[in-house]
C-alpha cells in the first residue's frame, strides 16, 4: 500500500466544543486503507470527541468528516445511525455486550439488524470465534466471560459486518496488561485481516505500539500535525517503540487457531 | 444507630438523579402496593362491618329471661328489598336496639335514612300505608343500617299484635325472614349465611389481589437494593463490616418504604369516595366501613418492616462476598419441581374437595387456605411458564426485537411474571363469570307483576274476598292456586294444605306498589311478593361475583400497570451503559423499544390472555347467547388494561432516549 492512496477515513479542521470548553480546536486526520491510527493524550485531551466526530456519533461544530470520499458529517441522526451500523465497527471499555444473550448472539446481533436472517447471522458470528480464541464459548453469556474474552467477543462483534473503520476507545481500559496487550494483538490482525482500518483512542503507549502510526491530542490540537500514513507493517513483538513486555501471552498464540473468516473486502 | 441513618440518609440524597430515580420508583411501587393492600384488607373490614351491622335483626334465642319479641319481615318497593325489623317489649327492661335511643313503643316506626327519604317521596299509597305511622318517627343510627342505600324499618308493636305472633312467610331466601322470637339481647355476631359466604367470597377476593401485591412489592424493595449493589460492594471494599452494610441499606429501604407506605394511604384515601360507590350485596358503602380502621397503622406498619426484610433477602449476595455483585451469570434454570409442587397442591386439592363441604365452616377455612396454597403455587409455576415462553420466543425469532425479548423472558423470568401474575389469577375468573349474565337468563321477568302470599287453604276463600276489597279500584285479577312450587320442605313448614292467593296486577311497578300496600297486613307477618323478588337473591349473588372479579381484575391491572412501568424502567436503567453502546454503533431505538414492548406483551397474552379465554371457555356451555353485556364489559376491562399496561411500559421511552442519546457529556 502507497502513500498516495485516498484515505478511507479523513477529518478536516474539526473543531467542537461544549459550552464555553473547546473540545477540538481544529483538528485534521486521515487514515488510510487497512491502517491502524492510535489517538492518544492525556484525559481531556479531546481524544474521545475526535473519535466521536470522525465515527459519526457527534456532529462536530466546524469542519467535515468524509468516509471513501464522501461527506458523513452533514447527515441526518438516521442515516449516520445507520452508517455506523453498517460500515463501522466499535469496541468499548466494558459493558456494551448485552448480558442476556450468549455470546454467539451478541456477535451476531449487528447482522440480525441489518436484515440477515438469524440462522445465517449467527453461523457467520461463530466464524470469528475459533480465530479470536473464543472455541467453545459460543453459548456463555458475558457475565460468565472474562474481561479478556468479552473484550474478544466485542472485537467480534465490531468486525462481523465487514466494516470500513473500526474504531475503539480504550479497548483495554479495563484489562490487566497481558490480557489487554493480548486483546490489542488480536484486534490489530483481526482488523488488519479484513482490509478494516482500525482507529484506537488510548492512553497508554503500550497500546499504542501495537498501530502503525500514533497521534497526540493536547488541548484539542494534534501535537504531532497529521503526517503521512505508515504504510501498514505486520506488528511483532519487535516493534521498535518503547513496548514494554513484548505482550508474549504464548498460551493464546494464534499459531494453533483457525484463520480469520475471509473478508469479502480481500483481505491483506 | 445514628451513625446508620445519618449514612442512609447521606446515601439516599447524594445518590445523583438516576439513583433518586430508583429510588422513587420503589417509592411509587410501595405506594400503589400499600394503597392496593388497604383496599383489600378495606373489603374485608367492609364486610365485617356489614355483617355486624345485620346482625341485631336476626333475632337469637334468649339466654336469660325474654325482655322483648322480634321477627324479621322483607318487603319490597320498586323491586327493592325493605327489612322491617318488629319489635315488642315484655318488659320495661327491654334491649335498646342498635342506632336507637330507646327501645320504640307500639306504634312507631324507625327508618333508615333512605326508606325515610322513600316513604316521603313516593304517594302513601305505594309505600308509607304500610307502616302504622305514615312519617317515621325516628332515623335509624348508622349502627343499625348495613349500608348507606339500605331501607330498612323498625316498627315497634304490643306483644299481643297478630304480627307478633304469626310465623313468616317460608317462601323467600331464609336470611330475610325470622318468625317472632323471645329475645333478651340483639344479636352481635350474625349467622347468616348469606353475609357469612360474603365474608369468604371477600377472603377470596383479598387472597387474590394480596398473593400478587406481596410478589410485587418484594420485588419494588428489592429493586432500590440492586440499584445500591455497586455502592455497598464498595462500602465493603473498603471495609464497611457486613452488619453495617445490611443496616445502611436496609434503613434507606425502609425509609423510602415508609414514605411510600404514608403515600399509598393518601391515595387509598382520595379513591376511597369512588370505591365506596361499587355496588355488591344490594348498595354501595360506608367510607368509614371500606377504611381498614385499626388495620391501618399496622399495615403503614408492616409494609415497610416487610420491605425491609425483602431488602435484606436482597443483600445476601452483596454481604457474602464484596465481589459478590459485580458479575452476572447465566441463571441457575428453574427447576422443574416447581411445577410439580403445583400439581401436589392440585392432586391434593382435588382428593380432599369432596369431603370439604361435609365440615361446614372449618371447611371453608381449609377451602380458603387451599386457595392461598394454590395461589403460591401458580405463582411458583408461573415464572418457570413465563422462562419456558420467552425459550420458545426466543428460539423461533428472525428478528433481533423477539431475540432480545425471548432472552430477556429467559433471562429473568420472575420479573415479567410479576407483571402478569394478578391477570392470570384473576382472569379466569372473570372470563368465566362475564358470560355469565344475572339480568336476563336467571330473572323471571314474566312474573314481575304477580304478587303471592302463601295462606292456609282453609281460609283461603275468606282471603281472597278480603283481598279483592282491598285492591279495589286496581286492575288486579285475585286467584287462589295451589302449590305447585312445592319441593321437599322441612319438617314442621310442610304446609300440605297451603295455597297461593295471586294477584296479577297490570300497569307497571306502581301499581304493584300500590297493591302491595293495600295487602300488607291481610296475614299477619306475610308480605306479597313475586316470583322474580324471590330469584331476587340468587341474581344479586351472581351479580356480585361479577363486581367482585371485576374488581379485583380491575386491581390486577392496577399491579400490572404499576408493575410494567417500573420494570421498564429499571431495566433501561439497569441497562444504561449497554443501551448507550449499542445505540453508538448504530442500534436503532426502534429495536431496543419493540423489544421491551414484546417482552411485556408476549407473556401477557399467552398468560393473562389465555386464562381469561379459558375461563369464557368454561362459561360458554352455561351462557348460550345472553352474556353479551356481561362479555363487553370484561372485553372493556381488557382493553383499558392490555392499554394501560403498554402504554405504562412506553412511559419509560423517554428514558431509554435520554440514557441512548447523549453519550458522550464529557468533553474527553
Amino acid at each position: 500500500m502507497n502513500t498516495p492512496t485516498p484515505p478511507v477515513l479523513s477529518g478536516t479542521g474539526l473543531a467542537k466544543a461544549f459550552g464555553p470548553t473547546v473540545a477540538l480546536g481544529g483538528v485534521d486526520l486521515a487514515v488510510g486503507r487497512a491502517e491502524a491510527v492510535a489517538i492518544m493524550g492525556p484525559s481531556g485531551s479531546g481524544k474521545s470527541t475526535l473519535l466521536h466526530c470522525l465515527a459519526g456519533i457527534m456532529r462536530p461544530d466546524q469542519g467535515e468528516v468524509r468516509l471513501l470520499g464522501d461527506r458523513i458529517d452533514d447527515l441526518g441522526e438516521r442515516r449516520r445511525s445507520a452508517l455506523r451500523r453498517t460500515r463501522f465497527g466499535f469496541v468499548f471499555q466494558f459493558g456494551q455486550l448485552l448480558p442476556e444473550l450468549p455470546a454467539d448472539e451478541n456477535v451476531a446481533l449487528p447482522l440480525m439488524l441489518g436484515g440477515t436472517g438469524r440462522h445465517e447471522a449467527v453461523r457467520a458470528a461463530r466464524a470469528w470465534f475459533g480465530p479470536l480464541g473464543l472455541a467453545g464459548m459460543e453459548g456463555r453469556r458475558p457475565g460468565e466471560l472474562s474481561g479478556g474474552q468479552a473484550q474478544r467477543v466485542a472485537i467480534a462483534r465490531a468486525l462481523v459486518t465487514e466494516p470500513a473503520v473500526v474504531f475503539a476507545d480504550e479497548p483495554t481500559g479495563a484489562l490487566d496488561q497481558a490480557t489487554g496487550h493480548d486483546t490489542m494483538r488480536l484486534l490489530v490482525e483481526a482488523t488488519r485481516h479484513n482490509g478494516a482500518s482500525l482507529v484506537v483512542v488510548t492512553h497508554d503507549p503500550g497500546v499504542a505500539a501495537w498501530c502503525d502510526r500514533t497521534v497526540e491530542v493536547r488541548d484539542g490540537r494534534l501535537l504531532t500535525p497529521s503526517q503521512p500514513p505508515y504504510p501498514p507493517q505486520p506488528s511483532s513483538p519487535s516493534h521498535p517503540t518503547p513496548a514494554p513486555q513484548p505482550m508474549s501471552a504464548p498460551q493464546s498464540a494464534p499459531a494453533s487457531q483457525p484463520p480469520f473468516p475471509s473478508s469479502s473486502h480481500g483481505a491483506v | 444507630m445514628r451513625t446508620t441513618l445519618d449514612l442512609s440518609w447521606r446515601l439516599l440524597r447524594g445518590g445523583g438523579r438516576r439513583g433518586l430515580l430508583g429510588s422513587l420508583l420503589t417509592l411509587a411501587a410501595v405506594a400503589v402496593s400499600t394503597g392496593l393492600l388497604l383496599f383489600a384488607v378495606g373489603a374485608n373490614h367492609a364486610f365485617a362491618a356489614r355483617t355486624t351491622a345485620d346482625a341485631w335483626r336476626h333475632p337469637g334465642k334468649a339466654h336469660g329471661t325474654p325482655t322483648a319479641i322480634e321477627a324479621l319481615t322483607t318487603d319490597y318497593v320498586r323491586g327493592k328489598p325493605v327489612k322491617v325489623v318488629e319489635l315488642a317489649a315484655l318488659s320495661a327492661d327491654a334491649p335498646v336496639p342498635p342506632g336507637m335511643r330507646h327501645f320504640p313503643k307500639p306504634g312507631e316506626v324507625w327508618t333508615s335514612p333512605a326508606l325515610g327519604d322513600l316513604m316521603r317521596s313516593l304517594p302513601a299509597d305505594q309505600l308509607s300505608q304500610r307502616f302504622p305511622a305514615h312519617t317515621p318517627t325516628g332515623t335509624l343510627g348508622r349502627a343499625a343500617v348495613a349500608h348507606p342505600g339500605e331501607l330498612i324499618a323498625v316498627v315497634g308493636r304490643a306483644a299481643s299484635d297478630p304480627s307478633m305472633t304469626a310465623a313468616r312467610s317460608d317462601k323467600t331466601a331464609i336470611d330475610d325472614v325470622a318468625s317472632p322470637t323471645r329475645i333478651d339481647r340483639f344479636a352481635t355476631s350474625s349467622d347468616s349465611s348469606t353475609a357469612f359466604l360474603y365474608q369468604v367470597l371477600a377472603a377470596i377476593a383479598s387472597v387474590l389481589m394480596i398473593v400478587p401485591l406481596l410478589v410485587f412489592g418484594g420485588a419494588a424493595a428489592r429493586l432500590t437494593v440492586a440499584r445500591r449493589d455497586q455502592r455497598l460492594a464498595a462500602l465493603r471494599l473498603v471495609g464497611a463490616t457486613p452488619g453495617q452494610v445490611v443496616a445502611i441499606t436496609t434503613a434507606e429501604a425502609v425509609l423510602t418504604a415508609a414514605a411510600g407506605a404514608l403515600v399509598g394511604t393518601a391515595l387509598f384515601g382520595a379513591a376511597l369516595p369512588a370505591l365506596t360507590r361499587i355496588s355488591i350485596a344490594g348498595g354501595s358503602w360506608y367510607a368509614s366501613d371500606l377504611w381498614p380502621g385499626i388495620w391501618t397503622p399496622l399495615v403503614l406498619l408492616a409494609v415497610p418492616v416487610l420491605v425491609g426484610i425483602s431488602a435484606v433477602v436482597g443483600l445476601r449476595r452483596v454481604v457474602v462476598s464484596p465481589l459478590g455483585v459485580a458479575r452476572r451469570e447465566t441463571p441457575p434454570a428453574l427447576r422443574a419441581v416447581r411445577p410439580l409442587i403445583f400439581l401436589a397442591i392440585v392432586i391434593a386439592f382435588g382428593a380432599l374437595a369432596g369431603s370439604l363441604t361435609s365440615l361446614g365452616r372449618a371447611g371453608l377455612v381449609i377451602l380458603l387456605v387451599f386457595l392461598a396454597l394454590a395461589f403460591l403455587g401458580i405463582n411458583l409455576v408461573g415464572p418457570w411458564i413465563v422462562a419456558l415462553i420467552g425459550r420458545i420466543a426466543a428460539g423461533t425469532a428472525r428478528g433481533p426485537a423477539r431475540l432480545l425479548a425471548g432472552r430477556r423472558l429467559v433471562d429473568d423470568p420472575r420479573s415479567a411474571w410479576r407483571t402478569v401474575a394478578g391477570i392470570a389469577l384473576t382472569g379466569f375468573v372473570a372470563g368465566f363469570l362475564a358470560l355469565l349474565n344475572p339480568s336476563s337468563g336467571m330473572l323471571r321477568h314474566d312474573s314481575a307483576n304477580r304478587l303471592e302470599i302463601s295462606v292456609p287453604a282453609a281460609s283461603a276463600e275468606s282471603l281472597a274476598s278480603g283481598a279483592r276489597d282491598r285492591l279495589h279500584g286496581l286492575p288486579a285479577k285475585v286467584t287462589i292456586e295451589p302449590r305447585k312450587d312445592a319441593g321437599p320442605r322441612e319438617p314442621g313448614q310442610g304446609q300440605a294444605d297451603s295455597t297461593i292467593l295471586q294477584a296479577t296486577v297490570d300497569g307497571g311497578r306502581v301499581n304493584v306498589d300500590r297493591a302491595r300496600t293495600a295487602l300488607t297486613g291481610l296475614v299477619p307477618g306475610h308480605t306479597a311478593t313475586t316470583p322474580a323478588e324471590g330469584a331476587l337473591a340468587s341474581g344479586n349473588l351472581l351479580a356480585d361475583l361479577r363486581t367482585g372479579a371485576l374488581t379485583v381484575l380491575g386491581v390486577s391491572f392496577l399491579i400490572a400497570i404499576t408493575s410494567a412501568g417500573i420494570t421498564g424502567a429499571s431495566a433501561v436503567l439497569d441497562r444504561r451503559q449497554t443501551y448507550a453502546m449499542l445505540r453508538l454503533a448504530g442500534t436503532p431505538l426502534d429495536v431496543l423499544d419493540k423489544a421491551r414492548r414484546l417482552e411485556t406483551l408476549i407473556p401477557l397474552l399467552v398468560m393473562g390472555g389465555g386464562s381469561l379465554m379459558t375461563g369464557l371457555f368454561f362459561a360458554a356451555p352455561f351462557a348460550a347467547g345472553f352474556g353479551i353485556s356481561g362479555a363487553l364489559t370484561l372485553v372493556g376491562f381488557v382493553i383499558l388494561g392490555f392499554g394501560g399496561i403498554l402504554a405504562a411500559s412506553a412511559l419509560s421511552r423517554p428514558l431509554l432516549r435520554a440514557v441512548t442519546t447523549d453519550p458522550t457529556p464529557r468533553p474527553d
